[in-house]
């Protein structure tokens, strides 16, 4: 294929990706102005609108209170999130390749993804005490096991009649890796990935609330502690916010990109 | 001249033998058909030689250098495109990606596809597209010894008649030996040199049929003759459950080989 054809062919998938965000953005609009209408049966005490939210949220911002309490959490979450990601894609892989270990680990599986990450909250903060470790270690441990099983599904998964073309055909083992095992196991890994992702925001937020004194979580029990309804709702906002745009214009698109063999040709 | 020469081949699944005393013969320019009803280890025997097996117990000689295979779906690498999956071979051997590209365009090319398939996703073709792909990647390695798994039975007549011809031109412009299973005898009677009969319980081989009339020379009333005769055999007859009858299981005593002689 020419490098103008596949720019042409970048470009349009870039545009029709990006015009399909408007379904989304109709969507989100209909929530905020059912939440506007809660707004305004309730009262701003008890649920400010959107429009005072985003006002409060920009103000917070502008005081230089709400950027660097995001980047903590932000940096807590992505090391967590690194970690699970990279220990549990590696171990799950690992234990794809042999049945035994495959069985052994899916009750171990089971197990992990059951226990709430509020029961490991309290076992860190005995372990770590308050301090930035206690919300990494939470958020390892609760997107670990969904890195884990994806690779291990991925792994098991393998069709053994395209292993079979692979060594018919006398491929190299570092073939057999980019063009047999990688392809197959990144369609299971990035769903499993993003749903990881959004496990991590979540639990970081929570273990600040309960740990920490600094970052979004510290920040969301500081404004409970005053009452203050519209920041609170600022930084939920705010973490949704980072969250969508994170999963939305970085993971999706290259999800997009990597399996592009699997989706229907458009319209 | 490459050849291949098995002998005293027996394989078992847990306790159940699939083959027992296998032996055949393969010389480079030559297509054997193994024909033979479902589960006689037509398959099983065809994995062996592509050594995608083990086999519990063989004396197998090889000369072939460069083997390919054509399974029974195409099994083509759903992540790659067209053109990929050709070059799928000659990527394992080391073919520079611009000439590997190149080759792949031309025998897609020969295979009837259009330029602009070259691009698209095994989902994007239809069923006899991806057949051609798949044939297209067997040949694109320039193999010297073809081996096919059933790989026209899902087809219409008139793309099984065109891959015939692309099959053809291959063993005499390149003189590859093919080893092709089916159990269409049309099809064997119309491609094949020689038709070895296999039978399952065990797997084995109970009859052999040499074809003398030149590829050239067969028209479909030949074909068509030629098969009514072979129809006619009494191995084949049984063999294929037409007629009651049993086929004495004859395996031939022979040493506890070393694996050093033919």
């Amino acid at each position: 294929m020419s490098p103008l054809r596949s720019l042409h062919n970048a470009l349009g998938a870039t545009l029709a990706y990006l015009w399909s965000g408007w379904g989304a953005v109709a969507s989100i609009l209909l929530f905020c102005a059912l939440w506007e209408l809660g707004g305004r049966v309730y009262g701003d005490l008890v649920l400010p609108g959107p429009v005072a939210t985003l006002q409060q949220l920009s103000g917070m911002f502008d005081s230089g209170q709400a950027l660097p309490e995001l980047i903590i959490s932000a940096r807590r979450a992505l090391y967590g999130l690194g970690l699970a990601l990279g220990i549990g894609t590696l171990l799950g892989l690992l234990a794809g390749r042999s049945m035994t270990a495959a069985m052994m680990s899916r009750p171990l599986v089971t197990l992990l993804l059951g226990m709430p990450p509020i029961a490991w909250l309290v076992l860190a903060m005995l372990w770590f005490g308050m301090g930035d470790a206690t919300p990494v270690f939470t958020v390892f441990i609760a997107c670990f096991p969904i890195a884990f099983a994806g690779a291990m599904q991925g792994g098991r998964t393998l069709d053994n009649k395209l292993k079979d073309v692979a060594l018919a055909y006398r491929l190299p083992w570092r073939m057999l890796l980019t063009d047999l095992y990688l392809p197959h196991i990144t369609s299971y890994l990035f769903p499993a990935w993003i749903t990881a992702l959004g496990t991590s925001w979540k639990v970081v937020v929570m273990a600040e609330l309960l740990t920490t004194v600094d970052g979004v979580g510290a920040a969301l029990a500081v404004s409970r502690a005053q009452l203050d309804t519209a920041s609170s709702l600022g930084w939920i906002v705010a973490v949704l916010g980072l969250l969508l745009a994170f999963e939305y214009l970085l993971l999706e698109p290259i999800k997009r990109r990597v399996e592009r063999w699997r989706t229907e040709p458009g319209p | 001249m490459s050849e291949l020469h098995i002998r005293h081949l027996y394989h078992r699944y847990g306790v159940t033998e699939v083959l027992a005393d296998v032996g055949l013969d393969l010389y480079a320019g030559e297509t054997l058909a193994l024909v033979g009803p479902s589960g006689c280890g037509k398959s099983t025997l065809l994995h062996i030689i592509a050594g995608l097996l083990t086999p519990s117990e063989v004396v197998m000689q090889s000369t072939f250098r460069g083997l390919a295979c054509v399974f029974q779906e195409p099994r083509l690498m759903p992540w790659k495109t067209t053109a990929d999956n050709i070059a799928l071979g000659l990527k394992a051997l080391g073919v520079p990606k611009t000439a590997r590209q190149r080759q792949a365009a031309a025998l897609a090319q020969r295979m009837g596809l259009a330029p602009e398939d070259l691009a698209k996703y095994p989902h994007e073709l239809s069923g006899g597209m991806q057949s051609r792909v798949s044939l297209a990647r067997a040949l694109a390695i320039k193999p010297d010894l073809l081996l096919l798994d059933e790989p026209f039975s899902a087809l219409d007549i008139g793309l099984k008649a065109e891959l015939y011809r692309q099959l053809e031109e291959q063993v005499q412009q390149q003189g590859t030996a093919v080893l092709m299973i089916t159990h269409d005898l049309m099809e064997a009677v119309r491609l094949a040199d020689r038709i070895l009969m296999m039978v399952p319980d065990p797997g084995r081989m109970v009859y052999e049929f040499t074809l003398q009339q030149p590829q050239a020379e067969r028209s479909s009333t030949w074909v068509y003759q030629t098969t009514a005769e072979l129809m006619q055999v009494r191995e084949v007859r049984i063999g294929f459950g037409l007629d009651e009858g049993e086929l004495p299981v004859q395996i031939s005593h022979h040493e506890q080989h070393s694996g050093c002689s033919v």
